[in-house]
Parts: C-alpha cells; sequence; structure tokens
C-alpha cells in the first residue's frame, strides 16, 4: 500500500521536479532522535520515538525513490517527532520527580505529625 | 497518546485521501478542512488549560505561527497536509513544554515545602529538648530544694532538740539551783535565826556578866571580882540576885575543870581591921558555900578571908571603896 503511494508519489513528482534535501536535514534530524534516546525517550516517550524512527527510515525510502519532495517532509516530521518525544520525556521525567519527591514529603510530614502532633500542622 | 496515534491514523488516512484528490485533479484544496478544524480545536484546548496556562509561552507562539501557516497555505495539499501535521506536533510540544515547566514549578515548590517542614521540625526538636531542658532543671532544682529543705528540717529538729534538751537541763539546773537556794535560804534563815538568837543570848550573859562579873586576868590566873553589891552591906549573907551572878561563875569555872580556884574576901579600909578580916573570910567561905552547892568540886576550892589589905582602888573615894568590898574567885593557872 505504503510502496503504491510512494510509486504514484514519485510518478507525480517527476512531472514537477523538486530539489533534493540535504545532508543536512538528515543529519539534523538523526541527532534530534538521538537526543530523545539519550534523554530516556524509549521509556518515557516511546510512541513519537517510533514515529520519528519510521518516518525518517520512510525518508531514507523516498531518497531511494527519488520522491524527494515527501523525503523533505518525512525529515521535517521526523525531527518534530523526536523534538516532541524529547520534550514529552523530559516532563515525563520531571513528572515522577514531583511524585517521588510528593511521597517523600507526605512520608515526612506524617513522620513529623506523628512525633510533633498538633504542634506541626 | 492514544489521540496521537488517532491523530496521526486520520492525517495519514487524509493524507491518502488528499492523495487521492491530488491524483483524480490538480484541483483546489476544499474550504472545509476536518484536519485543520481538529489542530484549531487542540490549540483552543491547550489554551483553555488553566493548570497549564502561562507556561511554555516559546513553544505556544511556535504552535500558533505553525497553525496559521497551515491555515494559509495555498496550492499543493501534499504541503498543507504536512503543515497541518506540523501544526499538530508543535502544539503537542507546545503541551509536554508546558506540563514540563510546571512540573518543575511544582518540584520546586515540594522542595521549599520539604525544607520548610525540615526547618519547622527542627525548631520543634529545638522547642521540645528546650522544654525537656527546662523540665530537667525545674525537677534537679526541686530536688535540690528538696534536698535544702530536709537537711533544713533535719538542723532544726536537731537544733530545737538541742535547745529542749538544753532547756530541760537549764530547767533542771534551775529547779536544783531554786531548791538549793529555797534549802540554803531556809537553813541560812534558820542559820541567821539562830545566830540573831545566839547572839541575843550571848550578849545577853555577856551584858549579866559584864554587869555582875569582872574579870581580870593576874599573874596567878583569871580572876572574878563579885563586887560587894551581891552582898548585905556589913553581913556575909549573898542577895537573892547574887545567885544568877554565881551560876555563871559556875559556868566559867566549870569549863576549866582541871584548874584550882582560890576565894579571897576582900574589905575597904573602914572599920575595925580585925573585923574587916573576919568579915572578909566569912563572905569567901560563904561564896565558896555556894559555889559547892552549885557543882563545883571542893576539892579544887580554897576559901581565905584576906582583910582590907589588898585594894584594888583609892580607899578615899566612895567609889574606890565600893571597888575595894569585894569577892574575887581566881582560877588558878596551875
Amino acid at each position: 500500500m505504503q510502496n503504491l503511494v510512494f510509486l504514484l508519489i514519485l510518478l507525480l513528482l517527476s512531472a514537477c521536479a523538486t530539489p533534493k534535501p540535504s545532508t543536512d536535514a538528515f543529519t539534523s534530524a538523526e541527532e534530534a532522535l538521538e537526543t530523545a534516546v539519550q534523554a530516556g525517550a524509549e521509556e518515557h516517550s516511546p510512541v513519537e520515538l517510533r514515529f520519528a524512527r519510521e518516518k525518517l527510515a520512510e525518508a531514507h525510502k523516498g531518497m531511494e525513490y527519488k520522491q524527494f519532495d515527501k523525503a523533505i517532509y518525512l525529515i521535517d516530521q521526523s525531527e518534530i517527532n523526536s523534538e516532541l518525544a524529547l520534550e514529552k520525556t523530559r516532563a515525563a521525567i520531571v513528572r515522577g520527580k514531583v511524585t517521588d519527591l510528593a511521597r517523600e514529603n507526605e512520608i515526612l510530614r506524617e513522620d513529623f505529625e506523628s512525633t510533633y502532633g498538633e504542634d506541626f500542622k | 497518546m492514544n489521540r496521537t496515534v488517532v491523530i496521526l491514523a486520520v492525517s495519514r488516512i487524509l493524507a491518502l485521501a488528499a492523495l487521492a484528490v491530488l491524483l483524480a485533479a490538480c484541483a483546489t484544496a476544499p474550504k472545509k478542512d476536518l484536519a485543520l478544524e481538529q489542530v484549531k480545536s487542540q490549540l483552543q484546548e491547550l489554551q483553555a488549560d488553566e493548570a497549564l496556562a502561562g507556561y511554555a509561552p516559546l513553544a505556544l507562539g511556535e504552535a500558533k505561527r505553525a497553525l496559521r501557516q497551515a491555515e494559509t497555505a495555498s496550492g499543493d495539499k501534499t504541503y498543507r497536509i504536512h503543515l497541518i501535521y506540523m501544526a499538530d506536533r508543535r502544539i503537542q510540544i507546545a503541551r509536554a513544554s508546558a506540563q514540563y515547566e510546571q512540573m518543575e514549578a511544582e518540584f520546586d515548590r515540594l522542595e521549599e515545602e520539604r525544607s520548610a517542614m525540615l526547618v519547622r521540625s527542627s525548631k520543634l526538636e529545638a522547642k521540645r529538648a528546650r522544654l525537656e531542658a527546662e523540665q530537667a532543671r525545674m525537677i534537679s532544682a526541686a530536688r535540690v530544694e528538696d534536698a535544702n529543705r530536709a537537711r533544713e528540717e533535719a538542723q532544726q529538729a536537731s537544733s530545737r532538740e538541742e535547745e529542749s534538751a538544753r532547756n530541760a537541763y537549764q530547767a533542771r539546773e534551775e529547779a536544783e539551783a531554786a531548791k538549793a537556794l529555797a534549802v540554803s535560804s531556809a537553813t541560812a534563815a534558820e542559820l541567821s535565826r539562830r545566830e540573831a538568837d545566839l547572839a541575843t543570848e550571848q550578849a545577853d550573859s555577856l551584858r549579866r556578866q559584864l554587869e555582875n562579873l569582872q574579870l581580870r586576868q593576874t599573874e596567878s590566873g583569871v580572876v572574878v571580882t563579885l563586887g560587894d553589891v551581891l552582898f548585905e552591906t556589913g553581913q556575909s549573907g549573898l542577895k537573892k540576885e547574887a545567885q544568877s551572878s554565881l551560876v555563871e561563875v559556875v559556868d566559867l569555872l566549870q569549863s576549866q575543870p582541871d584548874h584550882k580556884i582560890r576565894i579571897e574576901g576582900h574589905t575597904d579600909s573602914t572599920g575595925d581591921v580585925m573585923a574587916n578580916l573576919k568579915l572578909s573570910e566569912q563572905r569567901a567561905n560563904k561564896v565558896m558555900d555556894s559555889l559547892v552547892a552549885l557543882g563545883v568540886d571542893p576539892v579544887r576550892v580554897t576559901a581565905a578571908g584576906m582583910g582590907e589589905d589588898f585594894p584594888i582602888a583609892s580607899n578615899d573615894t566612895e567609889e574606890g571603896r565600893s571597888q575595894n568590898r569585894r569577892v574575887d574567885v581566881i582560877l588558878l593557872d596551875d
């Protein structure tokens, strides 16, 4: 199905020529993906990370089929998914820290309340 | 994330639809675009989220810009779909970014809360320690006070004991002293009374002696002179009053029982010498008889008439002659 789509796109694009995406665009997308992985996106934002990878893979395929227009969009979409994955990962990590700290504070509060009673409230 | 998947699926379907449309003819984009409407409503939803309001303004700005770009894009449908997709991602990024910042703020708040609790607990701990120290101090002060009180009470008790012992001793001493004083004063009173009595007696007897007896120490011994007042004038008989004087003379004589006694009768120079001698002898014998009658041993006593030859005063005056008329009782010194 997708191959068919690419084929159609390829046919379409062959009519009106578009410039090839720069290698810098690929590098940028790959770096964004790597940053997200390093931040912990595999754990905290696996769906967006998968999109980023798939889109990057499709972009490479598009290059093979000379569908440059499509490849440019896919590179952008891959990169923005990496960016979202990174942002979600950061948020998830800090949310985890917040949850932990809130629990610790609660334990601490209970501890102090049992030690000092009404004075602590 | 499910939404993302759905959106992705939808967008993929839309992309395919768009492609189909594109392939069908190079027609213009339809006025109504469901995908775009959906993305717009997502942005509105994010902006309406009060919990996230104010966070990640930059990311939100980029999302708005991306959406505007998608809205204003003309021509190529693939490009428009791409821009809608990018706008959707930008909105998701803005949401995640806002959530991140909100969580960071929440984390900071929790850390502040934590340190506030720690500060409060350390203050309470200090307060508690202070109270405990205060209590401990009060307890120890109370103990010291108790000890002091006990010591004071002990001291008071012992001093009371000492005092009562002292008082008892003093009372006893005083009682004894009082008793002794009473006894001694009674004794003294008795004594003084007796002494007074004795003194009176002695004074009386001395007075009588001085009245009736004239004592003289001579070479022979103590001489008691019985004056002529004791005798009836010109006679040898003793007056009644002479008896008491004689008793005293006997007392004197009996106080020296080993000494011999000589009784001498004397007269003044008036009258016949021989008559005077005889009278003196008679008076001496009379006194000797009286003394023996009063209990003097007769063996101790000798009597003699000495006449007018041994005067003790002048015969020229009546007073002198009176002194010369006498009987001497001599207690001889062996």
